[in-house]
């Protein structure tokens, strides 16, 4: 399995346990701790040494870890994933960064060509431990491209895992787990959330990786969600209840494999669900969560499940995007529509 | 423009007839011919007629016991080749990939490999897999439909065939950068990569990235390019407008071509360019000029897009029969030996020829086995539901 | 065993459509090994030597020296096995389909051995199964959960034209169904009582009585006899509860009416014709409920409704007029509201509405109220007269019989004319013999004379 130290990370500066983080800083922590764990550890992306990265995610790590094992690449998206497969092979465990979630296409041949299927061509024989770390969703107000959701072509694509942190917390346990797991991780942070704080505790022991969590217990419906929609879920429930509807609220947090038993034993209590994503909702995760639970959970549904996305266009000029988004609205609204039903 | 009948039947008293060698400016502008001249800077050690030459900054000793084992490997990797292609023709295999015409380029790099020297192959480098001591057995699966490759690449130090145009060499490139974090680069004792591609795959993005990578991280990483004329229907002149070898100098670094069907000089350059780079002076590209002398894959009709006498000029500089040659001039090997190789690969050919015949199908469930690492229980409950599913058939599986 | 191969004139990748015969390498009774050189052609461009693709012995050259052959025109047969003894005839079939036989230069499109076509990258597309393959085990004997539609006899109550049973899905939410399932209800055997006749959860508590004792009802099935048992439930149990109520309150007296509407038929059609009635529904169904309103007017007991509980007979001014439909669910009756205030028009569509609801069993609750007369139409079946029972609440119904070609006088001749039978069953509490006749005459006059309708 695999490697087994995660982030015991050093007391020395005689910091107390228990930190107020923002997600950025949490990831920037956690990479930090993998990296100290185990030399076989790598980055690499663009602009992600000297610079530390476009968000500061990397900030500092070359300095500490010397421009070998943090790695300035070229500009070249189909390098930093088929080259990071050559050094897997090699015995490391490269991370790389995608700079935006729309420049991951550049390498989507290497991803699903030679990453998703050499572990399954060779029978085991290959192992790729590689972490792809990509940073998502819209409402930072950017340029086009800069506003992707992809994680549905990844999660369509066997032979990867696919996570999504929402909260610090998870970012600085996540992303460690992720380099500890063999196989191939695609990981998106939700970008719009990266200066969110919590306070994040880097001694507790951690939820597993591949793991759904509920965040808040309800009982007239249940709101499912991931990344940057995590929040959305979260403010609407708060919202509701002060109209007297208590809504449960789960955090996906794992895309491929979906760990939905959480799911179905809640929509066995409350009989309806609303699905948030701001990917587009055509052929989508959103989607195939609606798919199983209406297998699953036929018996209980009081309403069709709903999903609240991203409309079916390409992601529009940023003066759009807030009517494009998913927000606090559409989910309460579309959580009326369930309970009329 | 002229008519395509006037390139195969010309009008008698007319310019002189097309043929490869002198094609006519339309045969050209088609792309209907691919050349046989390999041009000045074409380093070559001995001559299609079996003679040896020597080359000012490339040159090998070789004693005639190597010379034995080279053609050796040439005439066996070649029965090979043929019985494969056979078995196609006869069902046993969905496709077969031939390397006829390529046994001197892939026996000549392959042997100038050291064992922990790794190969990153296209999928038509058998040569190579027989230099890294993958039995032939090992490649059938491939073309049968019963697996995608069963051999250990970590052991052979030999990947998996890579269909996907190219992404091997990016792969390489990152290998190659391992073995130099690993602190392998730098003397004779170095490690080094070799990437196998062809004519083709030069227009493809990776193959350019991957010469952008391993220059700037001076990977210890061999570019061997086998331009053997045609990417199925498309010749050379489709891809670039200049010889492929002449590319590596918008990288930064050498590029060389050698005569792909001279195995001596194959063997030397490779040797040179790989002590390169475990010096720490990659990467290196180096264009064998051979040609493919049967088709892309055994259902490719190549008589629809090349003129038969452009494979008549190539059969003259045939890769084994100047080696024949040279060693019944040098008088180093007997009717004895030539009888004992002929024996050999008649051997080897059934031996694939049974293994072939008798694999077995894999079962169903085979489907499922080591997509991860470490397992997926969602996909491990839709196993558990498919098996149980075809555990319902009367009679058993298909 | 003797295993006769033939190998068939190879095209040898260069386009061939034929070649010559040059040199045979090999004659009949020759010992033959795989790869080995049989034979010496020529093609347009060059000499070729072709390989046995088999070990064997060469039992027949079929093609001389000289000869120009085809493409896959076989030219030698071979025996696989000659140590085997006597064998039937060659196998004639130049390509053979089996793995380890025959030999193809398969280019893309062509048919290679085992008879996929030839593709760049692999074996090529393969048909897929035209059948089912066998599965193991035994399905368990069919439980039955819910009773069959009732099949309509005519003596006890005839429709509206019947859709095909389960020919639509009872509206109800999933958790709904379970429950229904969970406690043996058939749901298409409920009235929703949800907004768009959606089944609630109430209607199936209800269904099964009490929901506290509730229990799920599981029929029998005693496969081993020829018996099928079926819980009394539902709609059946509703219409045998009211027929019952019925026959054994009221006493019914049932009058029979033989007519010739031939005119009403002539009618019709010129009725289809017509600018007022185009893309109307105008049946025999129509005039008869015409008819009826109009003979009530004038034998308004049969409208009236005995109620022995108030000891009173309730006169009604208006005709709710009920048409037995069979669905789905069973027997139904949707009424027409005020049909007496309805043109002939106006009738016909409400009719037509009527019937189309019906099937689609999405009839409300409130059109099975309260009607005042019905009328049972036998004759879709075919079927001549009977002796309806009448709804509860009414007190009177028609079954209207099918319309043939028989025999009649028509001025002291014997004609085929269109002829119906009438029948009509009274409650005799609250009309006399007198009254039934003459509205049965009444009924059967303007049906077979439409004009007497001026007279009204």
């Amino acid at each position: 399995m695999a490697a087994p130290t995660m982030n015991r990370p050093s007391n020395d500066t005689g910091e107390s346990p228990v930190q107020t983080l923002t997600i950025s800083k949490a990831l920037n922590m956690g990479l930090r701790a993998s990296m100290e764990a185990n030399p076989k550890v790598l980055m690499m992306g663009e602009d992600i040494g000297k610079l530390g990265g476009v968000f500061r995610i990397t900030d500092g790590l070359q300095k500490d870890f010397g421009e070998q094992r943090v790695l300035d690449t070229p500009l070249s998206e189909s390098g930093i994933i088929g080259t990071a497969v050559g050094l897997a092979i090699r015995g490391y465990r490269p991370v790389c960064e995608i700079q935006f979630d729309g420049f991951i296409f550049p390498g989507f041949d290497q991803i699903v060509s030679q990453v998703a299927k050499l572990h399954y061509r060779t029978q085991g024989k290959l192992r790729l431990p590689m972490v792809i770390r990509v940073p998502f969703g819209g409402g930072i107000g950017a340029v086009e491209h800069h506003s992707e959701s992809p994680e549905s072509y990844f999660a369509h694509t066997a032979g990867l895992k696919v996570v999504s942190c929402s909260n610090p917390t998870d970012a600085y346990w996540m992303i460690q787990q992720a380099i500890d797991c063999d196989d191939p991780v695609l990981f998106f942070e939700p970008k719009r959330r990266y200066y969110e704080k919590a306070e994040v505790d880097t001694t507790a022991k951690p939820a597993p990786l591949f793991a759904s969590r509920v965040l808040r217990t309800g009982t007239a419906a249940t709101l499912v969600a991931y990344g940057p929609m995590v929040r959305v879920a979260l403010d609407a429930a708060n919202a509701a209840a002060e109209d007297g509807t208590e809504l449960e609220v789960i955090d996906l947090r794992t895309l491929s494999p979906l760990d939905l038993g959480p799911v179905y034993d809640s929509v066995r209590r409350t009989g309806r669900l609303v699905v948030v994503s701001e990917a587009p909702s055509e052929a989508s995760i959103a989607s195939e969560i609606a798919a199983k639970v209406q297998q699953e959970c036929f018996y209980s549904l009081e309403a069709p499940v709903l999903r609240v996305t991203g409309f079916d266009t390409p992601y529009p000029p940023s003066k759009l995007e807030e009517e494009f988004l998913p927000d606090l609205d559409r989910v309460l609204h579309a959580v009326d529509r369930t309970l009329a039903w | 423009m002229s008519s395509p009948e006037q390139w195969t039947h010309p009008e008698p008293d007319s310019a002189p007839v097309a043929t490869a060698a002198t094609p006519t400016a339309e045969q050209v502008i088609a792309g209907l011919r691919a050349t046989d001249e390999g041009g000045a800077d074409l380093v070559q050690l001995l001559t299609p007629e079996g003679e040896r030459v020597h080359h000012p900054d490339f040159d090998i000793d070789i004693t005639a016991e190597e010379l034995r084992g080279l053609y050796r490997d040439m005439v066996l990797i070649r029965r090979v080749d043929r019985e494969a292609n056979a078995l196609q023709r006869k069902g046993q295999l969905g496709i077969w990939v031939p390397l006829l015409g390529q046994e001197a380029a892939q026996i000549g790099a392959g042997r100038a490999m050291r064992p922990e020297d790794m190969a990153f192959p296209s999928y038509r480098e058998h040569g190579i897999a027989w230099c890294k001591g993958v039995h032939p057995t090992e490649l059938l699966g491939i073309f049968r439909g019963t697996d995608q490759g069963t051999w250990d690449p970590v052991e052979k130090k030999f990947h998996p065939y890579t269909i996907v145009i190219g992404n091997q060499v990016l792969n390489a490139a990152g290998y190659a950068m391992g073995q130099k974090f690993d602190g392998k680069v730098g003397d004779a004792d170095g490690e080094a990569t070799v990437c196998f591609f062809g004519d083709g795959a030069t227009s493809q993005g990776d193959v350019h990235e991957g010469f952008v990578w391993a220059a700037v991280y001076d990977a210890p990483l061999v570019f061997f390019c086998q331009n053997n004329q045609w990417a199925i229907s498309e010749p050379t002149e489709r891809q670039s407008r200049l010889p492929l070898y002449q590319r590596a100098r918008g990288y930064g670094f050498p590029g060389l071509r050698v005569d792909g069907n001279d195995v001596l000089a194959t063997l030397a350059v490779t040797r040179w360019a790989l002590e390169e780079c475990r010096q720490g002076n990659g990467p290196i590209l180096i264009e064998a000029f051979t040609y493919r002398m049967d088709a892309h894959t055994t259902s490719d009709d190549p008589s629809r897009y090349r003129l038969s006498d452009e494979l008549e000029m190539w059969k003259l500089k045939d890769p084994i029969e100047r080696v024949k040659v040279h060693l019944v001039k040098q008088q180093w090997a007997d009717q004895a030996f030539f009888e004992g190789i002929e024996e050999e690969s008649e051997a080897l050919a059934v031996e694939l020829r049974e293994f072939c015949v008798n694999m077995p199908d894999p079962p169903p469930g085979r489907i499922f086995t080591n997509v991860y690492a470490e397992g997926n229980p969602v996909l491990e409950a839709q196993r558990d539901e498919f098996l149980e599913y075809v555990s319902g058939f009367a009679g058993g599986e298909h | 065993m003797p295993q006769f191969k033939q190998f068939p004139m190879p095209d040898t990748a260069e386009g061939l459509t034929e070649a010559e015969i040059l040199t045979w390498h090999v004659k009949p009774g020759d010992l033959v090994k795989v790869n080995q050189i049989i034979v010496e052609i020529e093609t347009a461009k060059a000499a070729v030597e072709l390989p046995c693709p088999w070990d064997g012995q060469v039992t027949e050259l079929l093609a001389e020296v000289g000869q120009t052959v085809e493409v896959g025109v076989p030219i030698i047969t071979i025996d696989l096995d000659p140590g085997g003894t006597a064998a039937p005839a060659p196998v004639a079939a130049p390509v053979e389909p089996a793995a380890t036989n025959g030999t193809s230069t398969g280019k893309i499109g062509e048919e290679m051995p085992g008879g996929r076509i030839a593709t760049l990258v692999g074996y090529g597309p393969r048909a897929g199964a035209a059948k089912r393959r066998a599965r193991v085990g035994s399905a368990p004997a069919a439980v039955v959960q819910a009773p069959a539609a009732p099949a309509p006899e005519p003596v006890v109550a005839a429709p509206v034209p019947v859709v095909n049973p389960g020919g639509y899905v009872p509206l109800a939410k999933p958790p709904v169904r379970k429950l229904a399932k969970d406690l043996g209800v058939d749901l298409r055997s409920l009235a929703g009582s949800g907004s768009g006749g959606v089944i609630t959860r109430e209607d199936v508590e209800q269904a099964v009585g009490a929901p506290a004792a509730a229990q799920p009802v599981q029929p029998v099935v005693d496969s081993g006899s020829r018996e099928r048992r079926v819980p009394i439930k539902g709609v059946r149990k509703m219409t045998a509860q009211a027929m019952v109520d019925s026959a054994f309150t009221a006493p019914h007296v049932t009058e029979f009416l033989t007519i010739d509407v031939t005119p009403m038929m002539e009618l019709r059609a010129r009725l289809k014709n017509s600018a007022e009635f185009r893309g109307v529904k105008v049946t025999p169904l129509t005039f008869a409920a015409k008819a009826v309103i109009l003979a009530a007017r004038r034998t308004p007991d049969v409208n009236a409704t005995w109620d022995a509980a108030a000891g009173e007979i309730v006169y009604k001014d208006y005709v709710h007029l009920g048409i037995a439909a069979a669905t789905p669910r069973g027997l139904v009756v949707p009424k027409v509201r005020d049909a007496d205030r309805m043109s002939m028009r106006e009738l016909a569509v409400a009719l037509d509405e009527l019937a189309t609801v019906a099937r689609d069993g999405k009839t409300s609750p409130a059109d099975m109220m309260g009607g005042t007369f019905t009328i049972t139409n036998v004759g879709v079946f075919g079927v001549d007269t009977g002796t309806p029972i009448i709804n509860p609440g009414e007190s009177a119904i028609l079954a209207l019989g099918a319309i043939r070609d028989m025999p009649w006088v028509v001025d002291g001749q014997v004609v085929p004319r269109k002829v119906c039978q009438l029948a009509l069953s009274f409650d005799h509490r609250v009309v006399d013999g007198q009254q039934g006749s003459q509205f049965l005459a009444d009924v059967g006059a303007l049906l077979a004379d439409p004009g007497i309708a001026m007279t009204y």
